[in-house]
């Protein structure tokens, strides 16, 4: 296997399990000083609650640093090092690299810019011989690293008072961009959905894309893969692996870059219409993937992919306390490639009998502004029993009379026992807000608009569809 | 540098992997475009041996059902393709019918591409088209059709729509086997549970 410059890479799928499971970690830049990149990610070792060895690596001082014994290389540490995370200047880092070597660590995180990113790929080419030399798989430069909850290991140099920790969950992300990771991270932890692992991979100077797909892919924690790309490197190897982990798990996708240079000079029709993007766009949409427009739609799909069960079928079934959110969502419904389900007469005479008059029975089902949260449970009870309906969108505003926590926890509760895609869309302030936690934090996707909702359910009757291979 | 192939070696290739192109033939003058028409409507094109835009730039002369309607459109032809000499004169039957375009070309990344869409001197307009890797599956080559926004009319009947994954088929193992970076079929006239490629583009 040949990296971009012919170098033989070193990395593979199984390195990033070593990363991110190391018994022992050397961190070389730690320091006292707070302002030095390399004292976040120490502290942020001792705040995570790592349980493995940590050693701490200044060529300035022997000593201590926050209050560990701290070395001044590798080579003295005198005991196994799983992960090496490099926050060093990027000239001094091959000197560094060749003492990791040396100290036989077994796999290296470099945090540090300066490299390719900024036209030094010579710099970055020594690192990488020297790393091959000694077989040690790199992640990096110019990354952020690796976080995993569950093992607790997080190489991130941004302090956790700046940027919120999600808990232990079922989604993955992985990002070339460390300014998207951060950002997506931090709402990934404000959205509620958990997290298995994040991997900001910066330049991909060893371990790239197909790498990262493979692991996640294989990762038993890993629910639903995320994934912010720019470009890739190995393309046939890429799509290789992406119709493989897209047979395991959903994969949803945003692409940076969308611009075609190359399409100006193009002789044919054909050229000229399938430039570069159009390109990747082929290849996530035979690989499956959900493709995002944008980091909301990203996380719009990953939540409803997170939390819901796959199906094929695409008439939904909508009901709702208010009638106008309703024509919205129906229109919504139609412009995503889905129908309105049509109710069985079964159904329908069920739902009269529970439902005050004033409602009329018929989709979608407008309970009226005083729905309480025995309204939606008979009306959840009935619909997810229809065979009509594939999946349910539940409309819930709470700034209706009827709607309570007693409506959150009825959605909740059903939620937990049928087994039909549900998603919910509750608009509004600070009230819906904590209504909209109630529910997230019981895994139930909620949306601020129709459109978002039905979005994400088409997304994931697509891919659905893919993985049993229907149109 | 990239090299059109011949319009007879591109059809004779085609023809190899079972898509069909229009009954067509090199005329030399008047007589000879004469000689080609038998009642049937012909059209007269100008081919040089550089790739142009040939319907754009006045080289293409359509619906011609009368020996002085060619003999009107071989000087036409003749003298909008002088200023790109070389070229040759091709006289074609007429079809017509729906046209679509099927194309690929040679991404540096992830190797041959496949494109479907409604064809015509337009696409760019339109930009209606769907792309996938080579070799396609049975799978992707209905999930290329269904994406379209002109599915409908590409697709009018079952028959249509098993004929055209078919042909997508048989343009994805012809650009996976042979050494093409860019292929424009472009348009093939989609007519009578038919379909023929009108205009061929095969660069090496």
């Amino acid at each position: 296997m040949k990296g971009p410059d012919n170098v033989t890479k070193v990395g593979t799928y199984r390195s990033i399990e070593t990363m991110m499971n190391p018994k022992s970690v050397a961190v070389i830049g730690a320091s006292n000083n707070p302002d030095k990149i390399g004292h976040i990610i120490l502290q942020n070792y001792l705040d995570e609650g790592y349980s493995g060895k940590v050693y701490p690596i200044n060529n300035k001082r022997d000593g201590d640093i926050l209050g560990m014994k701290s070395y001044k290389s590798v080579k003295d540490v005198g005991a196994p090092i799983d992960l090496a995370v490099i926050a060093i200047p990027a000239d001094a880092v091959p000197a560094v690299m060749r003492e990791c070597g040396l100290a036989g660590v077994k796999s290296a995180i470099v945090v540090s810019g300066g490299f390719a990113e900024v036209g030094k790929t010579k710099l970055q080419d020594e690192m990488l011989a020297i790393a091959r030399k000694y077989s040690i798989p790199i992640i990096g430069p110019n990354c952020l690293g690796v976080t995993d909850p569950k093992s607790r290991v997080n190489t991130m140099f941004l302090p956790s008072y700046k940027i919120d920790r999600p808990k232990i969950g079922g989604v993955s992300f992985a990002s070339q961009s460390g300014a998207v990771g951060s950002s997506i991270f931090d709402l990934i932890a404000h959205e509620g959905f958990g997290l298995a692992k994040f991997i900001s991979y910066g330049n991909a100077a060893d371990i790239d894309e197909v790498d990262i797909i493979e692991y996640l892919a294989n990762d038993k924690d890993t629910k639903v893969i995320v994934f912010y790309i720019e470009g890739v490197k190995r393309g046939r190897e890429f799509f290789a692996a992406a119709k493989k982990a897209s047979q395991a798990k959903p994969v949803v996708i945003i692409k940076g870059g969308i611009t075609n240079e190359g399409a100006k000079a193009a002789h044919s029709h054909t050229a000229s219409l399938a430039g570069s993007y159009e390109a990747y766009e082929a290849v996530f949409q035979q690989a499956g993937f959900a493709i995002a427009k944008d980091m909301q739609e990203l996380l719009d799909y990953a939540k409803v992919f997170d939390t819901q069960p796959l199906t094929t079928g695409s008439r939904i079934a909508v009901i709702t306390n208010g009638g106008g959110i309703g024509v919205i969502a129906t229109d919504a419904i139609y412009q995503n490639g889905l129908t309105l389900a049509t109710l069985t007469k079964e159904s329908e005479s069920k739902l009269r009998k529970v439902m005050p008059p004033i409602v009329n029975i018929r989709q979608p089902l407008d309970m009226a502004g005083d729905a309480d949260d025995k309204r939606f449970g008979d009306a959840l009870s009935v619909i997810s029993a229809d065979p009509n309906v594939d999946a349910i969108v539940v409309i819930a505003l709470f700034q209706t009379p009827g709607a309570d926590s007693r409506v959150a926890a009825t959605i909740s509760h059903y939620n937990g026992i049928i087994n039909k895609p549900m998603v919910v869309v509750s608009p509004g302030g600070s009230y819906t807000e904590v209504h909209k936690n109630m529910l997230e934090n019981t895994g139930v996707p909620v949306y601020s608009s129709p459109g978002a909702a039905t979005r994400s359910l088409a997304a994931l009757i697509n891919y659905s569809k893919y993985r049993k291979g229907v149109l | 540098m990239v090299k059109q192939l011949d319009y007879m070696k591109a059809e004779e290739l085609l023809n190899m992997y079972g898509i069909k192109v229009v009954s067509g033939k090199y005329v030399k003058n008047t007589d000879e475009a004469i000689r080609f028409f038998d009642g049937e409507a012909i059209v007269l094109k100008a081919i040089p041996s550089k790739p142009v835009h040939k319907s754009k730039s006045g080289m293409v002369a359509v619906d011609l059902k009368t020996p002085d309607e060619i003999v009107k459109g071989f000087n036409k032809v003749r003298k909008a393709a002088h200023r790109f000499s070389p070229y040759k004169i091709l006289a074609q039957k007429m079809v017509k019918g729906t046209e679509i375009i099927i194309g690929g070309r040679q991404d540096a990344q992830f190797g041959k591409l496949l494109l479907v869409g409604l064809g015509g001197v337009d696409v760019e307009i339109f930009r209606d088209f769907s792309l996938r890797v080579c070799p396609i599956t049975g799978y992707d080559a209905e999930s290329m059709i269904t994406g379209l926004k002109s599915r409908s009319i590409i697709a009018s009947s079952d028959k249509q729509f098993k004929m055209v994954k078919e042909l997508l088929i048989k343009a994805s193992k012809l650009m996976s086997d042979n050494d093409i970076s860019e292929l424009d079929l472009n348009p093939i006239i989609l007519h009578d549970d038919t379909y023929h490629a009108v205009d061929l583009r095969i660069l090496e």
